[in-house]
């Protein structure tokens, strides 16, 4: 464990990234942590507690995940892919929404999808889960709402000043959506030993996670076609994350909770992304070992 | 029970999941650190780590008690410094930092500067990279520094944010010290002398990112900071080195025979440079000592405060858009 720890410093003090993760074996409970009860911001990594709280509420029987919303054109929450940018009325079913949400990170559809769940619906969610240190204070729209504001009139383009970057709320965990490392593999655990919902709902959130169409993060760690990677990712400027499950063919599966802020604030750094595989496999090698 | 002391022990631990490096990390034996982690134990009625053989667990009740020992350590630790520097009116002691490649001049600068404005407050003053001063705010042994950016910071409040221009320091005889400006790309016979990695390691990679988007991928990187040293590859060992305007002035008594300072063509690369402490600890001392060190840098280097004109294009997994 030791030298996995020395391993895991070593990537990502190569990649000029702080680093932050916890990695549980999913039927042990064998463990590696690297700073993983450190506060960390969640950003759209907390869409995954968003799909927790759709799901319990769905088992409950409070909301259809086939009924079908309208999300006119105008008003949705800004972002690069899904529903964010798609330019026509549309009409989904919340379950697809939730597909959007977990694929490519929409901002509209989990802003919709929180609409309809609630913020405190989410915290109840994650704090039933005994996940003390996740809470979110505010939607995905308000969130990118403070990074606006903060970055000022310049917009985005501020965004690679590092003194625009030391005042962003966003980025201070006491000020936004914020968890652990070692509570987002709970997290995980729970969905995948169905203890955070009913089997069928539990299959759902399985499968779209394992939609995430991002191939740079986790999934570059594992480059094999009999191993499943599961996750979801979380960025924000200089701020990059993934929560993921791997699943081995011999059985073996692994909560993996990566949490990285890089030294660059450049928005393009493919060694940022790739250090996150690099860490959960040196951990995922590691519980094996053990 | 020294209860600030206990939870330090506490926190290093659950940090480091080890009692060893836990130990190291805090300068003491192991013996003694496991024997507070229990005193702390038996007083708090908890049990807060699992112990096997292998590795030392954090127990979900230390996970729950974590992050107020956190807390509480942070508070006491800003409760010392401010008591340190009112003991005796604005009296005390204010540790500061500076990197390395600052001129003498602006060091010289800061400390009258910071004197003058505060002769009551004592100014421990050291040679810091900027990983270094980034360890020593977190382990709460620096109040204030400079550092080069890019670098993490998290927790950090930071001062204007300025740019020395960096330019090529060539031997006089080069071909390429008769040109106005020198295109990175004609570097390319040299061998590159930069500062060592571990002082501020983005940094490091981003100018080896942009030598080599400009046409500039050298065959050796050899790293050093002692101007002597410098020195004396370029003159004997086929190597240029990337270093600021303001280190080199042309025009004085004491300039360099056998080194010559030329621009980069199309001013590809700077040094971005600002005053730092950490968020929610500054004072009239910490903010003296950015305004001094900031002032000092505008006033004998050449700085500006214009972020360069490059566009930002995001690309779709940004995952944020404004």
């Amino acid at each position: 464990m030791t030298g996995a720890l020395t391993r895991l410093r070593e990537a990502f003090d190569a990649a000029g990234v702080t680093g932050r993760l916890h990695a549980v074996d999913i039927d042990s409970g064998a463990e590696i942590s690297a700073g993983g009860d450190r506060t960390v911001v969640t950003a759209s990594v907390h869409k995954l507690c968003l799909l927790v709280a759709l799901h319990q509420q769905a088992a409950e029987g409070r909301l259809d995940l086939t009924e079908r919303i309208d999300v006119p054109a105008a008003g949705r929450a800004p972002g690069p892919t899904g529903l964010a940018a798609m330019l026509d009325p549309v009409r989904i079913s919340l379950r697809d929404a939730a597909y959007l949400m977990m694929a490519v990170s929409d901002n509209a559809a989990a802003e919709v999808l929180l609409t309809r769940v609630g913020l405190d619906a989410v915290n109840a969610t994650t704090a039933r889960l005994g996940l003390a240190h996740t809470h979110a204070v505010h939607g995905f729209r308000e969130l990118l709402d403070t990074v606006k504001e903060d970055a000022g009139p310049e917009g985005a383009q501020a965004l690679t000043d590092p003194y625009v970057i030391a005042r962003l709320r966003a980025l201070d965990p006491a000020r936004t959506n914020r968890s652990t490392p070692r509570d987002m593999t709970r997290l995980l655990g729970a969905v995948w030993r169905d203890e955070a919902c009913a089997p069928e709902h539990g299959a759902a959130i399985r499968r779209l996670l394992g939609l995430q169409v991002w191939p740079h993060r986790m999934a570059s760690g594992f480059p094999f076609d009999d191993v499943h990677v599961a996750g979801k990712t979380g960025s924000l400027p200089t701020l990059r994350n993934e929560v993921g499950v791997v699943e081995y063919p011999d059985g073996g599966r692994y909560a993996v909770a990566v949490f990285t802020r890089a030294a660059g604030t450049a928005a393009t750094l493919p060694a940022a992304d790739a250090v996150i595989g690099t860490a959960a496999r040196v951990a995922v090698e590691a519980l094996r070992a053990a | 029970m020294d209860l600030i002391r206990h939870l330090e022990c506490f926190a290093a631990v659950a940090e480091e999941s080890h009692f060893g490096r836990a130990a190291e990390r805090l300068g003491m034996a192991q013996p003694p650190l496991s024997q507070r982690v229990q005193r702390l134990e038996r007083e708090l009625g908890v049990r807060l780590f699992e112990r096997t053989s292998r590795q030392v667990t954090i127990t979900k009740a230390g996970t729950l008690l974590l992050a107020e020992a956190r807390e509480l350590l942070a508070r006491s630790e800003a409760l010392m410094a401010t008591a340190r520097r009112i003991r005796d009116g604005e009296s005390g002691l204010l540790r500061a930092a500076l990197p390395p490649d600052i001129a003498g001049e602006t060091v010289t600068a800061i400390l009258a500067e910071f004197q003058e404005r505060h002769p009551g407050v004592e100014l421990e003053l050291g040679e810091l990279t900027t990983s270094q001063q980034l360890a020593q705010f977190a382990s709460h042994d620096l109040d204030a520094g400079l550092l080069h950016h890019p670098c993490d910071v998290s927790g950090l409040e930071l001062g204007p944010v300025l740019r020395r221009e960096v330019g090529v320091l060539l031997a006089r005889d080069a071909p390429e010290a008769a040109l106005d400006t020198v295109p990175l790309a004609a570097l390319t016979p040299y061998d590159l002398i930069l500062f060592h990695r571990a002082a501020a390691p983005a940094l490091h990679d981003d100018v080896l990112t942009t030598c080599a988007r400009d046409g500039y991928t050298p065959a050796a990187v050899r790293h050093g900071q002692g101007a002597s040293f410098i020195r004396g590859l370029i003159l004997s060992a086929n190597a240029v080195a990337l270093s600021p305007r303001d280190a080199h002035p042309e025009h004085t008594a004491d300039r360099d025979p056998d080194l010559v300072w030329r621009p980069l063509t199309g001013a590809p690369l700077s040094w971005r440079l600002s005053a730092a402490w950490p968020r929610g600890r500054s004072d009239t001392a910490v903010r003296a000592f950015a305004e001094a060190a900031t002032r000092a840098l505008r006033e004998t280097s050449d700085v500006s405060s214009e972020p360069p004109p490059h566009p930002l294009r995001l690309r779709p997994a940004s995952e944020y858009w404004l």
